[in-house]
């Protein structure tokens, strides 16, 4: 039972980690329609920021992840300027392509500017584990946990309750009926990218604390795929079920189906699980369902 | 008359001399370097190359001066992707004619091991060998075996200090074709040899994994003797975190890509990564002194080595080493001859190249037909951390046999 718990629990809190880098997709989403396949690039870019600031220029942690974060939301505005401006109005096909063409360009500025050289990540958060009766839990799980919740009830409000969130949501509804209305959509965009990037910093800390930093990082950003689409694109809160449960079921085919299958069923089971629910529901379990008046 | 015996005197002296300038006559050969940049290896690529071109500079100088041969390596970014390597290969070919490739790993292997047989150029590498290159009549080389009979060699070695069969856990992962063949041979290995080894699980994982205390927590409830992460440095240091949030003391075994003396900087000293293991059949990157580090340090002295003392350099130098060796014995053989890749071939598989003619950078090298890497001479080097110090344990160590899978 006690192994049971433990599994369960660790399992929950990966998938908030995964929770956290699935936000970055669906606050670009929810604000521009565009589904970022360069997240996982931008994970990577995080980390980067994140060890310059805390490794080369030897600030303190915390310091150095806050201004991260900072540098996070500035790259965001600086990407909108460079790439997304100019589309305003343009296809949503566009744009996504232009985001896949972020992966290679990104990569390579990476590489021109950080090398490819592995390296040690700041333990961020601390290296002991919380142990709570015989439940122990990494810090850095455990920090994506809270970090999650509390990203998401933040931005749910944000989305929901104030004006330049609400803006978000009519701007991705249409760029030409939300200029009309008196929305600047450069804004907005610039306002989700900076959002879109800063989750992104989070991530890497989360994702990173403690271990090494390569470009393999990246992979995570598909990993928290199945979570995006199972929320609903549109969902900030879904996430936090979503990633539950996916978490869940991931870690508890990692320790009771791999052993059996002799292979990484855990790492299947998540997309199975995904593309069962959509069959049903579309639109995920809380995405939103589009009314349209013919 | 005396002018016909002048002339005569001349025109010999002139056949003589051309004779003599032809034997001097200057040959530049072409090497293939198959590099990553911007791949999956990138990170350890560097060192790699830099080891290349020392040696090719130091072979020029001090070897094929000798015999007016000198060898050109040009490097070309294969980003480790088997379809960029297949598509840059045919360009390669034909716009640098070499006589022999420098392969960085697996990818290389799966790109062009069915097509150099036609090509007739061979490709050699210092990484481990894997299941799917093991094919006899090669034209594709590696200086270990199989990942699997390393670490056999290992496991055999601690089975008989222990007395009894090794428990052990690997990790791996299926993202990669390679990984999922090192454990393929390692579960063979295992199943191959019952009194000395008892695989528990193979843990397979994502190439970074984002946490691995679930798993650990399984597999250490076996009280395992050591845990073998033959993947990446990710795999690894997920691995050490997750032993440290359970407080488990369980030694890690890695290889040579991911290497205790890179392996320790990365997770904050060498104090983490005490008692932990590394085993492969090429030299290992102590402090020691020893023949390899004393090459490496005339090249760091005479042709600008920069890459540090460590298992990717140390693979760099070996590879380039043996394949020098090799293009010198076909050289030698060929006479005044040019060389194709054919003899170099033929070199290879005449052999045998003896480790002190390889300065300590590999044991005795015997390739066959049978396979593309030694079978018979193969030896495994093991070392630890000891007081925060990388120290070698066995020299030596005979790999098993193990089936092919």
């Amino acid at each position: 039972m006690i192994d049971f718990l433990n599994y369960a629990v660790l399992g929950i809190l990966t998938g908030q980690l995964y929770a956290i880098v699935a936000m970055g997709f669906v606050v670009i989403y929810r604000a521009s329609r565009v589904f970022n396949f360069a997240q996982g690039e931008l994970i990577v870019l995080g980390g980067f920021i994140v060890w310059t600031f805390v490794m080369v220029f030897k600030l303190h942690p915390v310091i150095g992840a806050l201004l991260s974060i900072l540098a996070g939301a500035l790259v965001g505005i600086l990407i909108e300027r460079l790439f997304f401006r100019r589309l305003v109005g343009r296809s949503v096909f566009a744009m996504v392509m232009v985001t896949i063409g972020m992966i290679i360009l990104l990569r390579g500025v990476m590489l021109i500017l950080w090398g490819a050289h592995e390296r040690q990540f700041p333990a961020i958060f601390p290296l002991e584990p919380v142990i709570i009766g015989e439940i122990f839990i990494p810090s850095p799980l455990l920090a994506s946990g809270f970090l999650s919740v509390v990203a998401a009830l933040a931005l749910h409000h944000f989305f929901n309750r104030s004006r330049a969130g609400l803006a978000l949501s009519a701007v991705s509804e249409d760029h030409e009926v939300a200029q009309s209305m008196g929305i600047s959509v450069r804004k907005s965009m610039a306002l989700a990218w900076a959002l879109g990037v800063s989750l992104s910093i989070v991530g890497a800390m989360t994702y990173l604390s403690g271990k090494t930093l390569t470009y393999n990082a990246a992979e995570i950003g598909f990993a928290a795929l199945p979570i995006a689409l199972l929320a609903g694109l549109e969902s900030i809160r879904g996430l936090l079920l979503g990633g539950a449960i996916i978490g869940l079921i991931q870690g508890l085919t990692s320790a009771y189906i791999d052993p059996i299958f002799g292979g990484q069923a855990s790492a299947i089971v998540p997309y199975l699980f995904m593309l069962g629910v959509l069959l049903i529901r579309p639109t995920g379990m809380f995405g939103w369902k589009i009314i349209e008046r013919v | 008359m005396l002018k016909i015996k002048n002339l005569m005197a001349i025109g010999l002296a002139a056949v003589l001399s051309m004779s003599t300038g032809q034997a001097l006559a200057q040959k530049t050969y072409n090497v293939a370097s198959l590099g990553d940049y911007s791949g999956p290896f990138a990170s350890i690529y560097p060192p790699v190359e830099d080891a290349r071109r020392a040696v090719i500079e130091w072979w020029n100088k001090e070897v094929g001066a000798k015999s007016q041969v000198t060898l050109k390596m040009k490097t070309y970014d294969t980003r480790y992707d088997v379809a960029q390597t297949a598509s840059l290969w045919p360009g390669i070919k034909s716009e640098l004619q070499p006589i022999a490739i420098l392969g960085l790993g697996g990818s290389d292997f799966a790109a062009l091991q069915t097509r150099l047989p036609d090509d007739k150029i061979p490709l050699t590498a210092a990484n481990g060998a894997y299941g799917f290159a093991w094919k006899a009549d090669p034209w594709a080389f590696l200086s270990r075996p199989t990942y699997a009979h390393e670490t056999g060699a290992f496991v055999n070695w601690m089975s008989e200090r222990l007395n009894r069969p090794v428990k052990f856990v690997t990790v791996s992962s299926e993202a990669s074709a390679g990984f999922a063949d090192m454990a393929k041979g390692i579960q063979t290995y295992a199943r191959e040899n019952p009194t000395k080894a008892q695989l528990i699980e193979t843990v397979f994982t994502d190439l970074q994994p984002s946490d691995l205390t679930l798993q650990m927590r399984r597999v250490t409830a076996a009280n395992p003797d050591v845990i073998v992460v033959l993947g990446t440095m990710g795999q690894v240091i997920a691995t050490k975190r997750a032993l440290q949030t359970l407080g488990k003391k369980i030694p890690v075994l890695v290889s040579s890509h991911n290497g205790l003396a890179t392996l320790g900087p990365v997770l904050g000293g060498m104090a983490a990564v005490e008692g932990d293991y590394e085993a492969h059949a090429t030299a290992l990157a102590t402090a020691e002194a020893s023949d390899a580090h004393a090459f490496y340090e005339m090249l760091q002295k005479n042709y600008g080595l920069k890459a540090a003392w460590n298992g990717f350099t140390i693979m760099g130098l070996a590879q380039t080493v043996y394949t020098v060796r090799a293009i010198e014995r076909a050289q030698q053989k060929a006479g005044n001859a040019a060389i194709t890749g054919a003899d170099v071939r033929a070199a290879l598989l005449a052999g045998p190249f003896r480790s002190s003619d390889l300065f300590g950078l590999a044991p005795d090298l015997e390739f066959t037909s049978q396979a593309p890497f030694p079978t018979t001479s193969a030896k495994v080097n093991i070392g630890t951390v000891k007081d925060g110090k990388f120290v070698s344990v066995a020299q030596g160590v005979p790999v098993p046999t193990v089936s092919k899978w």
